[in-house]
């Protein structure tokens, strides 16, 4: 209760998808990290660099488009004022 | 057939007169954790409640590689039997150190090459193996089942080896099981074994293929009395077999194959054989369902080679975006998120795309 969820993390719940599950679209899309640093960002333990937070973006808002919504994961190059 | 295997697990195993010596060589971490404390726990039962691991072969373990310890010993202590853990390196006493299981366990130095029985070891029938495979015998103990396959069938063959040396006048074992619709042998006692199971998948008949279709118990006592089956009866009556156990393998509730027993006596199996073979079958239940049912080393593999084709086209991609539209590196794979939402399609069907275009571009200047 009252915990602040990184917004990664709170998508992944949304969509109930699992880490394992997340990691193997982020390592599809041609992330790097293993599966327990991609654990430790969701959780806060792990700060990740703008590409590698856009590839776990890309990764989560690939199965938000399969569900017919649109990316609602900002990018680290989105326009800031959109 | 050494590169495409997906985990390093191997089993060994051998049967004293109170106790079971199992040997593990490979890697016991997160992914093989739980198949193995499923097979430790397959292993010990009242005949054998000594148990001695031999983690000679163990190139790798972590703290998880120890909850398989952590359970076994918890199945070991009702029945007052005792776990020894033996040729221990100094990584695998650090990690029990580490998380407090060395209380739990007694550690013994590796064999001499002498082991109990006087020689008995050099009957035991040693499998070839690959020239990478950890050698189980060196490591002071019998191999009768070794397993490169993958960790979900060595662990069955463990079980395998276990019910066949445990249910009395059981002469061979076999796990069947379904994988991509097909009926398979995963385990076998014996190759004789698998025969068996051969006929029954040849003529798509017999109690083994019943127990996987009906999801219960199929003990045929005298063959020679019974009627169902017929094409598959006599074939087993050639080979000189009179009794059959088979008991279906469930993961939630889904009849996933079968637990076989073979035995050329009639009426072979007494009530405490039939609860022997519901606890190896629960066991082997239990292995199938912690290793998820749905996939198959086969599986795993293919899923791997699709997410390594999909990075290798979108690496493609982004150097092409980069010299088309030259940006550098780090911008590239920002841009190539953007085209892909764009053209409302996934970054690695876009990349596709992109590959394809150049491909086509270039048949183009061929043909000028």
């Amino acid at each position: 209760m009252g915990e602040v969820l990184d917004p990664l993390e709170e998508a992944r719940r949304a969509l109930e998808m699992s880490v394992a599950d997340l990691w193997w679209r982020y390592f599809t899309v041609g992330g790097m990290a293993s599966e327990l640093e991609i654990e430790a960002i969701l959780f806060g333990a792990l700060v990740p660099s703008p590409p590698e937070r856009d590839l776990l973006a890309v990764a989560l808002n690939e199965r938000f488009s399969e569900l017919g919504r649109d990316h609602p994961i900002p990018y680290s190059d989105d326009p800031q004022d959109l | 057939m050494s590169d495409d295997r997906m985990y390093d697990l191997e089993f060994g195993i051998e049967f004293l007169d109170d106790s079971v010596v199992v040997a593990i060589g490979g890697e016991l971490d997160l992914l093989t954790a739980a198949v193995v404390a499923g097979a430790l726990n397959a292993t010990v039962d009242p005949r054998h409640r000594d148990l001695i691991v031999d983690v000679g072969g163990v190139s790798f373990i972590d703290a998880t590689g120890v909850d398989a310890f952590a359970s076994v010993v918890q199945h070991l202590q009702p029945l007052g039997g005792t776990c020894t853990v033996r040729s221990a390196s100094q990584l695998v006493r650090r990690v029990f150190d580490i998380t407090d299981m060395s209380a739990l366990v007694a550690f013994v130095e590796a064999e001499p090459s002498t082991p109990h029985g006087g020689g008995a070891h050099d009957d035991v029938p040693q499998v070839a193996g690959d020239g990478d495979q950890v050698d189980l015998a060196a490591s002071g103990s019998g191999a009768l089942v070794r397993s490169s396959t993958g960790v979900v069938d060595a662990a069955l063959g463990l079980v395998t080896a276990v019910a066949a040396s445990t249910v009395e006048n059981a002469d061979g074992v076999s796990v069947t099981l379904e994988r991509h619709g097909r009926l398979m042998t995963v385990a076998a006692s014996d190759d004789a074994v698998k025969e068996m199971d051969g006929h029954q998948y040849d003529t798509g008949e017999g109690p083994c293929l019943s127990a996987k279709a009906e999801g219960r118990w199929f003990y045929i006592e005298s063959l020679e009395d019974e009627d169902r089956w017929p094409k598959f009866v006599p074939l087993a009556l050639e080979q000189g077999i009179h009794s059959i156990l088979s008991s279906p393998l469930m993961t939630k509730d889904r009849p996933q194959g079968a637990l076989n027993i073979y035995s050329s006596k009639e009426h072979a199996f007494s009530t405490r054989d039939q609860e022997l073979a519901a606890l190896f079958s629960a066991q082997a239940s239990e292995i199938l369902t912690t290793a998820g049912p749905e996939e198959t080393d086969d599986e795993v593999r293919q899923r791997f080679t699709s997410a390594l084709t999909a990075r290798q086209v979108i690496h493609q991609a982004q150097g092409v975006i980069m010299e088309r539209n030259g940006l550098t590196a780090e911008d590239v794979a920002g841009a190539l998120h953007r085209a892909a939402r764009k053209a409302g399609v996934t970054v690695r069907v876009h990349a596709a795309e992109v590959v394809a275009s150049v491909d086509r571009d270039r048949g183009a200047e061929e043909h000028r």
